[in-house]
């Protein structure tokens, strides 16, 4: 008895653990309020919106039809080679099975990372066809191996019978065998969907700007802060997988049920369960995607590829951008300079306007990356501060090919209730009396910045005593730091959790928001200032485009729409001279002083040696 | 004799290293029903494939109805065949499978439901055409096989160990079936098997093949009771196979005692091996025999008694109805005509006799 139970509650236990997080997800796709932690009561409004987006049902459409497309692609194929392998002999059968097997065992952040590579060898443009081409190519082992068990029990003897009774070869493949091997070849291709619908690394690196999949979409949804809409889409997700999964373990069973008076009515029944319905299913989705597809499809050959960071423009600027000029923006977005660099530099993607951040545009120019903007093209860069253009000479020492389009500084944090001095200097980072109420940045740039600066130094010395002497004094500090972070310095300060942070003045301008009691200061020694600036790639095809999309951006009214939204110090004094709110038009934080400025440096690029030599050092420091 | 419908003309096959067929020469006349019978991987299946169109030789010549087929596909042969494993097709109703081959014909509609209906009656399973394939008994869908090759009216019809699958009763009764079957459409049958007593049931001719080399033709009678040689005596039936010496004509040497025997022509004092089937040894009193013994086996097997005899240290198989229980003295003896004697082969290779006519 007891052991029965307890088998009951193991058996209990394994199930809810696999599925508690996909019903929380499909439990909170219903619930009407809009916060995590309380339940609103019952609705399906999120699934409305969901269906109104428009950029989400866009990325279903083109999941649906790269499911599809690869499927059936891959179906043939993968049948052909498994009809190809089973005629080979033995041996080479052997290595041959093994051979296809072995993607389906590879990371798939390898085969995403190579397939990419590959593409960008052959000088393809990413975008649906790579992705399209990827998914064929992780699918064709599936469908390989869902096919040669169902070729392995069909008798070679039913397709010579066939031949033997004056059937040409292929009148007997067509008529016979593949009828026979119908139920493996189906269920390879329910997989092949069904792996598509799913994947997301892979699409993740074979994308193009401007394509979109569900999980690629969903992915870029997350980073901005979940919203509800996601968890309906989710929930359609699972469900739809769920769906073909059973519709996929249902099939071949069929084989086994007891052979008697079995009469063809009840094939037509099993032909309507299992073969029909599945293939609606696919037809609904399809229609769908088309029917949304061709709602969206633009043929405007007048176009701007933009490359941005994820979060960082006003979606509603790019739909009056498209109102004003006509042209039609295909837009993607990267989450760090590492790895928008690569490709920006590979040519996969002509990207026509991008922005990166000012040591990264140092090396593009140092590379020959960027194209000299022609600034006749872009009026409205009057707005942009001359002091702005001053400091960009750090990057780019004649102004020649990059504009500003967000800057800020770094700085201390602290809690007025909390530390009783006016604090000026980087010197409180090491003040004793503060001992597990600091907080760090936890990254090595940004660590070692502060502390040469505090000693005096270039924040981009690669001078290897300066950088040992800041090493050392980084390991001073570590006894009284509280924590190493980089997200959480917000949440902390806000939540009183600690009296100093070193934090970004993006942040600080939030935070000072939520709690007043916090001030935010550039320490005298000085700083980092950091700008991130629009450039064109040298190999824009849309120049001109690319010029009045920054020249829009530069416009007043558009610059307060972005800086509202993005809440980082514009660079656009026309803009700032638009700002309502008084406290922010005149905060410290957002447009501090010249001569808190003067010390301020932006970050060079050190080349990889100093990379490596800071990462080292960062590394002692961590493991001291 | 009726014409020669089929000639395999120094066929040679071979997959890889091992060869399979070396130069076999054989000839199937009109209505014949010839079985090519051997152990596993002696041949027959390769030798009927390559009649079928399912394998082409390394080298020879296939004569149809005096036409070189050698290259000509499957599909384009004038011949049936009828697989080990029937070969239905599965998602098909009989119906369909029966009419598969008359379809591709493009004959006409009425032709092929009366084709369809003659054939399951012929093959007694009437009303069975919208029955699924694999909804029969193993015997059922082999008929259905048969029915399905024999619509097309193919002058010959290959059956590959067709009854191979089956219980042994159903064997016995497919064997009659088979027989009758022929008789009625008058056409060739080329069977393999690996079975003897089916060879030796339903066959006018039989072909015993060994490592690729075919080891005797006849009739059923002439292989049985005046084997060759030791493999197809071995192979065929049961007997003891010793080795003798020729005395001299009419005189053999066995086991150090003369007997009388009716084959001439082996020469003197040449050595020999001696075939005797064990219902044609006699078992007399001891001062009767020919040669001395004693029962040291004793088994029952219902038409009659199987016991071993001990005589000049040699086990003799006996087949008896009359008993005699273990430890009897017997003595042996053997029919001067019942006694076969057979030429030693001097290699493996001579083993295969050749046995062009």
């Amino acid at each position: 008895m007891i052991k029965k139970h307890a088998q009951r509650i193991y058996l209990a236990l394994i199930f809810i653990l696999l599925y508690a997080p996909i019903l929380t997800l499909i439990a909170l796709s219903f619930n009407s309020s809009k916060t995590r932690a309380k339940w609103g009561g019952f609705t399906l409004d999120w699934y409305v919106s969901l269906f109104q987006n428009e950029d989400i049902m866009n990325a279903l459409y083109t999941t649906l039809i790269i499911a599809l497309l690869s499927a059936v692609i891959s179906t043939i194929l993968g049948t052909m080679a498994a009809l190809g392998m089973q005629g080979m002999k033995k041996k080479y059968r052997a290595i041959f099975a093994s051979i296809s097997n072995i993607p389906m065992l590879n990371a798939e952040i390898v085969t995403g990372i190579s397939l990419m590579l590959l593409f960008i060898t052959l000088h393809m443009t990413l975008g649906f066809k790579t992705i399209l081409l990827s998914h064929i190519t992780f699918n064709v082992p599936y469908v390989i191996l869902s096919v040669t068990p169902k070729l392995k029990q069909t008798s070679k003897s039913t397709y010579e019978a066939a031949l033997d009774l004056g059937a040409s070869p292929t009148y007997a493949f067509f008529k016979v065998t593949l009828p026979d091997i119908m139920p493996g070849v189906l269920s390879g291709f329910m997989m092949a969907f069904t792996m598509s619908l799913d994947d997301f690394i892979i699409t993740h690196f074979t994308k193009g700007p401007g394509i979109d999949t569900l999980s690629t979409k969903i992915y870029t949804e997350v980073r901005k802060g979940i919203k509800p809409e996601m968890y309906a889409l989710s929930t359609l997700l699972f469900v739809t997988v769920l769906l073909l999964l059973i519709l996929i373990n249902t099939s071949p069973q069929k084989d086994e049920l007891p052979a008697k008076k079995k009469t063809k009515k009840r094939r037509v029944g099993a032909f309507l369960l299992r073969r029909a319905l599945p293939a609606a299913i696919v037809l609904l989705f399809i229609g769908g995607g088309f029917y949304y597809g061709s709602q969206n499809a633009s043929n405007s050959e007048k176009k701007v590829v933009v490359y941005n960071w994820g979060e960082y423009l006003d979606p509603e600027v790019l739909t009056l951008f498209e109102e004003e000029t006509g042209i039609q923006v295909v837009y993607e977005e990267f989450e760090t300079n590492e790895i928008m660099y690569p490709k920006v530099q590979s040519g996969a993607v002509t990207y026509d306007v991008v922005c990166p951040s000012d040591y990264m545009i140092q090396r593009m120019i140092e590379n020959n990356l960027l194209a000299e903007i022609d600034f006749d093209n872009i009026p409205n860069v009057k707005n942009i501060g001359e002091r702005y253009f001053e400091k960009s000479k750090e990057f780019d020492p004649e102004n020649k090919y990059s504009i500003p389009y967000c800057w800020g500084t770094v700085g201390i944090l602290y809690n007025k209730t909390m530390v009783d001095e006016p604090i000026d200097s980087w010197s409180v980072l090491w003040d004793p009396k503060y001992k597990d109420n600091i907080l760090m940045q936890d990254s090595v740039r940004d660590a070692f910045g502060i502390t040469l600066k505090y000693l005096g130094y270039s924040l981009n010395s690669t001078d290897l005593d300066e950088l040992t002497e800041a090493k050392n004094k980084l390991i001073d500090q570590k006894p009284l730091v509280q924590a190493y972070v980089i997200d959480q310095v917000r949440d902390k300060m806000i939540g009183n959790e600690a009296a100093i942070g070193v934090i970004y003045s993006g942040e600080a301008i939030y935070t000072q928001k939520e709690n007043p009691d916090l001030e935010y200061v550039i320490p005298k020694e000085g700083s980092n200032i950091w700008i991130d600036s629009w450039v064109i790639p040298a190999n824009a095809e849309h120049k001109e485009n690319a010029e009045a999309f920054i020249n829009f951006l530069c416009r007043e009214d558009i610059a307060l729409m972005n800086f509202e939204y993005i809440t980082y110090s514009t660079p656009n004094d026309a803009a700032r001279e638009l700002i309502e709110d008084e406290s922010i038009k005149d905060s410290k934080i957002a447009f501090p002083d010249d001569e808190d400025l003067e010390n301020c440096e932006t970050f060079h690029y050190l080349g990889d040696e100093a990379d490596e030599i800071y990462n080292d050092l960062w590394n002692k420091v961590k493991s001291y | 004799m009726p014409n020669k419908l089929i000639d395999l003309i120094n066929i040679s096959k071979s997959y890889g290293t091992q060869t399979v067929l070396d130069e076999l020469n054989l000839y199937i006349r009109e209505n014949e029903f010839l079985t090519l019978l051997g152990p596993s991987g002696c041949g027959k299946t390769t030798t009927l494939r390559i009649i079928g169109g399912f394998e082409s030789p390394d080298c020879g010549q296939v004569i149809f109805d005096g036409q070189d087929i050698t290259k000509l596909p499957p599909n384009k042969r004038q011949l049936n065949t009828v697989f080990q494993k029937y070969a239905l097709f599965t998602h098909m109703t009989i119906a369909e499978n029966i009419a598969f081959g008359l379809k591709i014909k493009k004959k006409s509609k009425k032709y092929i439901e009366d084709k369809i209906k003659y054939a399951l009656k012929l093959v007694n399973l009437d009303g069975f055409e919208n029955r699924m394939a694999d909804s029969l008994s193993g015997g059922q869908q082999q008929r259905i096989a048969i029915a399905r090759a024999i619509v097309n009216e193919p002058k010959v019809l290959l059956l590959d160990e067709p009854l191979g699958a089956l219980d042994l009763k159903l064997r016995q009764d497919m064997q009659y079936e088979l027989i009758r079957l022929k008789n009625e459409l008058g056409i060739t049958f080329i069977y393999v098997t690996h079975d003897q007593e089916e060879a030796l049931t339903m066959s006018d001719t039989i072909v015993v093949m060994n490592q690729g080399y075919i080891q005797q033709i006849g009739t059923p009678e002439d292989i049985y009771n005046e084997p060759e040689n030791a493999f197809v005596a071995d192979f065929i039936g049961e007997s003891n196979i010793l080795s003798g010496i020729m005395i001299q004509d009419k005189l053999v040497n066995i086991l150090g005692v003369p007997f009388p025997c009716v084959d001439t022509g082996f020469g003197t004092n040449k050595p020999v091996d001696v075939v005797i089937r064990p219902e044609d040894i006699d078992l007399v009193k001891p001062e009767e025999g020919t040669i001395q013994g004693v029962v040291t086996h004793l088994i029952f097997k219902g038409v009659h008694y199987e016991m071993e005899v001990l005589a000049h240290n040699h086990e003799w198989l006996v087949h008896s109805t009359d008993m005699f229980p273990v430890g009897t003295k017997v003595g042996i003896h053997v029919d001067p005509f019942d006694i076969q004697i057979m030429n030693k082969p001097l290699s493996e290779d001579e083993e295969a006799v050749n046995v062009e006519e």
